[in-house]
Formats: structure tokens, C-alpha cells, sequence
């Protein structure tokens, strides 16, 4: 009996229902097998090593006014992310695009835009412009809003009236 | 012939009244977020209607991000502890992954929404969207990994690995809006100074989102373990049949085979 019991957990568990019997393990089901792990595992590391090129080698996704400013020389006309705040009043709409100023901390440049601005666009917001320095300015040919995690009641002292009015 | 198994977790009381109040007071909870996301609460200053998508994508990141990685991290280091080492934690951080996968997809989908009328952009490679895109694949890449077949514990201890290295990547999720410039605004609640700076009404509606989303977390937590377990108790019965099987075909084979060694 005690001989019997050994060869019990030879036998095909029910996990491997459907693979070869010990001793005469067919070979090409095995290899498919691997083949098709390869072949997932490969994709599972092609999509990390996407995700990782992606973010590239500058962790920040765009540069303060200030920071871009400070070394305006190196960048030339190269394209990069450039976020500021849109200065009150600056903004001046134009058949070719949106003129505004935007602010860093203790610099500021002059946009000129020639995309479509964002329907959250607006006077005293943080954006990221795409584009690039020119002799006058910053030519961007992208608006993005960057808002705040701030959220503020648009009218707090109003109260709803019975008939369904605000006042 | 075999003792009686040992009461497994499925065939305990399973608490189910508590279970299903928690999915009842969720799915309540969720009805009442999204009533007064959409009609009572006012609109934002600066985001006016749109706004209304606070209510539900914080909530389901947190769950994504803290609980479901949370229990998921903390049970595949509790099954990787010898002695503590138990098939529920197996099972808990199962259950934990494949509920959060979900929610981890809703965060960011909600998010996507939520970026094309703010942003302008559907998507960008930001660090705290791309280490949240990271997480999605690691997340799916360790439920393909349970589904290799192994045995029980090979499962168990790959698939707590395979978690551990990938909730590396939760504390990245977190601070990258912290570490680095990126679009994604910082934490509305969870922000280096534990300050949520939201307004009145809508800061009530935000709370009840985050407890609503957690309570359908934590019914479809129980109710993903409980068939996890019973996955297991099926498992274990084919493979006591299998067992039984072997030993009666071996039991007649010897039988059969009895006469003729006398008879030599």
C-alpha cells in the first residue's frame, strides 16, 4: 500500500487537467505553453518600458516662467511646457489667437497664441502654454488649463428662494 | 473514511446581512453623492459646472490607490511573513487587486473626463498620470499571473511578490504631484498639509462621496473573497476526487494483479 500512496501525487493534479501523464510529457503543448507566457510576459514588460520612455528624462511635465526665463539662452527655439499665471487684464482676443501675459514669481512673458484656447481659459488661472521663445515673446501653439485644487462656491451668499430663484 | 474538513471561511457564518447593508448603504450613499453633485450643490468659481466631477473621481481614486493597494500590499506581506502566513491573506489580496483593478480604470477614465473641458487635453504624460497609467498594467499584469497555473502556495507567494513590487509605485502615485511639475493638480484631500480647500456644501457632498464609494468597495471586496474561497473549497474537493480516484484504480489494479504473483 505505502508503494501505491508514492504514486498517488505523480499522478495529474487537477490544476494540470489535460497535461501529459509522468514519463510521457508531450513536449510541444509545454513549449506552446512557455511560448504564450514569453509572449505575455514580453508585451507586460513593452507596456511598463512605454510608460516609463514616455516620462522621458524630465520627471516635470513643464517649466515655471521663472525657471524657463533663467536659462531662456539654452533653450533657443526648442518646444517646451511653459506654465504661468494669466495675468489680469492681458488678455487680448484676435482674429489670429489670444494675446495674454503670464507670471511666474518674479518674471514674465508675453504670449501669443494661435490654437484654441480651452473653454476654462480665463484672467487669473495657472496655464501651461506649448511652444516656443521668439524675440518678443513666447509663441505657443497650445493652451492647457493647470487649476488648482482649490473649489470655491461661485455665488456662497446666494440662497435659493421657494420658486426656485437665486438672490 | 476521511474526517470531517475543518470549517473553511465560505461555510463560516458569513456575516452576509452586513455584507449586503454595506452595498445597500453604498449604493444609497452614491444615489445621494449624485444628487447633490448634479442639483444642489453650487457650481466652482473657476470651474463652475464642471466641477461636479469632484464628488465622484476623488473618491474612486482613493479607493484604487490607498484601500485597494492598501489591503492587497498589507495581506501579500502578512502571506509572505511565515508565521503568519494563512491562504486568506492569498485570497484578501486577490480579491483586494481585482476589485481595485476596476476602480484603478475608473480613476482613470473619470479622470480623462474630467480633463478634456478643464485641461483641453484628454491625456497627458504628466508623472502622476503616467505612474497611475503604470499602475493599471502592473495591476493587470498580476492578475495574469494568478492565472498561470501553480500550485496553491507557488500562486500565493509569485502573486505577493508581484504585488509588493508593484505597490512601490502607489507612494510615486501620491507624491509625484509633490516631487515633480505636473499638470494633475495636488491631492484635494490627502495634500501635504491635510487640507482639503473645498467649499461648504460641496466639502459635505465630497465626504459622502468617499464614504459611499467605500462602502460599494467593501461589498464588492466581500463578495469577490467569497468567491475566491469557494473557488478554493471546488479546487480541493477536485483534487480530493482525483486523489480518491487513483488510489481505487490502484487499489483493483493490485487486486487484479494479486493471483498471478501467488501463482509464480
Amino acid at each position: 500500500m505505502t508503494d501505491l500512496r508514492a504514486e498517488v501525487p505523480g499522478a495529474a493534479p487537477p490544476a494540470t487537467a489535460g497535461a501529459p501523464a509522468p514519463g510521457a510529457a508531450p513536449v510541444a503543448p509545454r513549449r506552446r505553453r512557455r511560448l504564450r507566457y514569453g509572449v505575455v510576459g514580453a508585451v507586460f514588460a513593452g507596456a511598463v518600458a512605454f510608460l516609463v520612455s514616455q516620462v522621458g528624462g524630465s520627471l516635470d511635465y513643464f517649466e515655471t516662467v521663472d525657471q524657463a526665463v533663467a536659462h531662456r539662452a539654452s533653450l533657443g527655439a526648442q518646444t517646451v511646457r511653459l506654465e504661468g499665471l494669466v495675468v489680469p487684464g492681458s488678455v487680448h482676443r484676435d482674429g489670429t489667437g489670444v494675446d495674454f501675459v503670464a507670471a511666474g514669481v518674479h518674471d514674465r512673458v508675453a504670449v501669443h497664441d494661435t490654437g484654441s484656447p480651452p473653454q476654462l481659459f480665463q484672467a487669473d488661472i495657472p496655464v501651461v502654454v506649448v511652444g516656443h521663445f521668439t524675440g518678443s515673446g513666447f509663441a505657443a501653439g497650445q493652451i492647457i488649463v493647470d487649476h488648482s485644487a482649490t473649489y470655491i462656491e461661485q455665488h456662497p451668499a446666494r440662497v435659493r428662494a421657494p420658486n426656485g430663484t437665486t438672490r | 473514511m476521511s474526517a470531517p474538513a475543518p470549517p473553511s471561511p465560505a461555510r463560516r457564518p458569513p456575516r452576509r446581512a452586513l455584507v449586503g447593508a454595506s452595498g445597500l448603504a453604498g449604493a444609497v450613499g452614491l444615489g445621494v453623492t449624485v444628487w447633490l453633485g448634479l442639483w444642489v450643490t453650487p457650481p466652482d468659481v473657476h470651474q463652475r459646472d464642471l466641477v461636479r466631477l469632484l464628488y465622484i473621481h476623488p473618491p474612486i481614486a482613493w479607493v484604487a490607490l490607498y484601500l485597494a493597494f492598501g489591503l492587497a500590499g498589507v495581506a501579500s506581506l502578512l502571506w509572505l511573513w511565515p508565521r503568519t502566513r494563512a491562504r486568506l491573506w492569498d485570497r484578501l489580496a486577490a480579491s483586494a487587486m481585482e476589485v481595485g483593478v476596476v476602480f484603478t480604470a475608473l480613476t482613470l477614465l473619470t479622470g480623462m473626463l474630467w480633463g478634456r473641458p478643464t485641461w483641453g487635453v484628454w491625456w497627458v504624460w504628466d508623472a502622476r498620470l503616467t505612474s497611475t497609467a503604470l499602475l493599471l498594467v502592473m495591476q493587470l499584469g498580476y492578475l495574469a499571473l494568478r492565472r498561470v497555473p501553480a500550485d496553491p502556495d507557488a500562486r500565493a507567494r509569485r502573486s505577493a511578490v508581484a504585488a509588493l513590487v508593484a505597490a512601490v509605485d502607489v507612494p510615486i502615485v501620491h507624491f509625484s504631484v509633490d516631487w515633480w511639475h505636473t499638470l494633475h493638480q495636488p491631492g484635494t484631500v490627502l495634500n501635504p498639509e491635510l487640507d482639503a480647500k473645498v467649499h461648504g456644501a460641496m466639502a459635505w457632498t465630497l465626504l459622502l462621496g468617499f464614504v459611499s464609494v467605500t462602502l460599494v468597495f467593501v461589498w464588492l471586496l466581500a463578495e469577490r473573497y467569497r468567491i475566491e474561497a469557494l473557488a478554493d473549497e471546488a479546487a480541493d474537493a477536485g483534487l480530493e476526487a482525483a486523489l480518491e480516484e487513483r488510489w481505487a484504480e490502484a487499489g483493483a489494479t493490485a487486486q487484479a494483479q494479486a493471483p498471478a504473483g501467488v501463482g509464480s
